[in-house]
């Protein structure tokens, strides 16, 4: 049966409230979702206040002022600042984004954080995504083709190369993924919006020659019939993409090819 | 050996992430099919009763005309109207239209709202009309 | 210990190669179930309280019979899909979700059995 409450070892606790940082007149209250792998106790929620005037715009600058000037352990995943690289996606005021491009003035109140939902937590921010990239491997994500291959490049024209567009811009962060109900309750089988994005961007793509056998892959009650189009990903994506779009074309290909 | 992977704890999920318009009617959706299902079970009955023949009719309308009874046939109501446009909004997401972020958040209230007005207006005309 | 790789586990027992015919029938019978309960919402509007004889008259009509018998398999196929998805969606341990499943296609049966056994014997024997 789905677990609609977390596990034991799951549950939350209230955790350290640290204090003001000295001589700051514009503080902005943070609650930060914190486990540890080495101490056994149970997840807890830590309060932080972070002086608005000597950090910068982004919820990302935040957690780094933290890191810096309040507690060094706090673990989070991050590199490019500037929403390309994924590595910061998060929960944040309730919805899956990235920390980098999120504007604390977009949160209204105390800003709260945690990892992205229903994930085996390695520390603090940082969840375990080998499933989710495990699952990307499996639709084998690359031109796959028979030709032989050309002297110079596979070519494609202008309007074949648009429909790559709203695909090619993934950045593979799994906040859609991490957002969509289904995707928690049947993760292990469901292949979740971010890899059915990504195996449209292959099936779509004019140059590649194993539609067919992607299809055959891909048709399974689990590994696609599970989107029951709940658009959660259409809504939570940092990049604007529409995922459950991208699904309803792979079910569109699925009736095309034996009706 | 502490097996590390497996004591790392789940991250919240339903307890933290924000209810969305489009989220709500997706489980409502659910939640209407679910209650219909049972439902069908009072259909069975009413067709049952009718072909039993008058007395047990009466007694099987009797239950309907009751407070409890009505209460029931205006959820069921609710529940069929909501549930068809829930339906609706599929057929036009399976053509591949109405993705679209805002318009699928409208679409969703709209559905709500749709269903609650268009079932108070079926119970009213079956008020006027009897 | 599991020690499988994170593809052997993603893999697992490969691909089911269906679930369109699932996806379609679900389609087809809500295709078919707009029109069809608009007919029933309207029947039971205008016979809900009637004295037992009319709504016996009425489902003897011939037109009526069958619509409503139709309404009873459209309804109850598309029912007994959805409720498989919702088993499937979250009932995991495979014993108890083959129990039911089963137990899912057993209600829609018997069901159906019942309300087209009565519209079958209004529409003949009144």
């Amino acid at each position: 049966m789905v677990e609609l409450a977390l596990p034991k070892n799951s549950q939350m606790t209230e955790g350290k409230v640290w204090p003001k940082p000295a001589g700051a007149t514009n503080t902005r209250e943070f609650r930060v979702y914190r486990w540890s792998p080495d101490d056994g106790k149970n997840p807890s929620i830590d309060t932080f206040f972070i002086d608005v005037d000597d950090c910068g715009p982004m919820v990302l600058d935040a957690l780094l002022y933290i890191k810096n000037k309040i507690d060094p352990t706090l673990t989070l995943r991050r590199s490019c600042r500037e929403g390309i690289c994924g590595s910061c996606a998060m929960n944040i005021d309730g919805t899956n984004t990235l920390a980098c491009t999120k504007g604390m003035d977009d949160v209204k109140g105390t800003v709260k954080v945690y990892p992205l939902p229903h994930m085996p937590v390695v520390k603090d921010l940082v969840p375990d995504l080998t499933n989710f990239y495990a699952q990307h491997r499996s639709i084998e994500p690359w031109l796959k083709t028979v030709s032989p291959a050309p002297a110079k490049e596979w070519k494609q024209s202008h309007d074949d190369r648009a429909k790559l567009d709203g695909l090619y811009e993934c950045i593979l962060c799994a906040c859609c993924s991490a957002s969509c109900p289904s995707y928690w309750w049947n993760g292990d089988r469901y292949l979740g919006p971010a890899v059915l994005l990504q195996a449209y961007r292959w099936l779509i793509d004019s140059r590649d020659e194993a539609k067919g056998e992607r299809l055959d892959n891909l048709e399974d009650p689990f590994r696609l019939y599970r989107c029951h189009t709940i658009m959660n990903c259409a809504q939570t994506c940092p990049k604007g993409l529409n995922p459950a779009k991208a699904i309803g074309e792979i079910k569109k290909m699925m009736v095309e090819r034996r009706v | 050996m502490t097996n590390v992977t497996k004591s790392r704890p789940l991250s919240p999920h339903l307890q933290i992430y924000k209810l969305i318009p489009t989220m709500l009617m997706s489980i409502v959706h659910r939640i209407t099919g679910a209650a219909l299902y049972f439902g069908t079970v009072l259909v069975a009955w009413w067709l049952i009763a009718a072909a039993s023949g008058p007395a047990y009719y009466d007694w099987a309308s009797w239950f309907f005309g009751t407070i409890i009874g009505q209460v029931i046939l205006f959820g069921y109501t609710w529940a069929l109207i909501h549930h068809m446009f829930g339906g609706l909004r599929h057929f036009m997401w399976d053509m591949g239209y109405g993705y679209e972020k805002e318009f699928s958040t409208k679409l969703a209230i709209a559905s709500a709202i749709g269903s609650i007005t268009v079932t108070l207006l079926l119970w009213i005309v079956g008020f006027i009309v009897r | 210990m599991d020690m499988r790789t994170p593809l052997g586990k993603v893999r697992g027992l490969g691909s089911a190669k269906e679930g369109t015919d699932h996806f379609w029938r679900q389609r087809l019978t809500a295709v078919a179930n707009v029109p069809l309960l608009i007919f029933f919402v309207v029947f039971i509007m205008t016979y809900a309280g009637a004295p037992h004889a009319d709504v016996v008259a009425a489902l003897a009509n011939p037109f009526v019979a069958v619509v409503m018998a139709l309404v009873v398999i459209s309804a109850l196929t598309h029912m007994r899909i959805g409720m498989q998805v919702i088993v499937e969606d979250y009932v995991h341990a495979e014993g108890i979700k083959i129990v039911l499943l089963m137990l899912n296609t057993f209600f829609a049966i018997a069901v159906g059995g019942l309300c087209l056994f009565a519209i079958l014997k209004l529409a003949f024997a009144g």
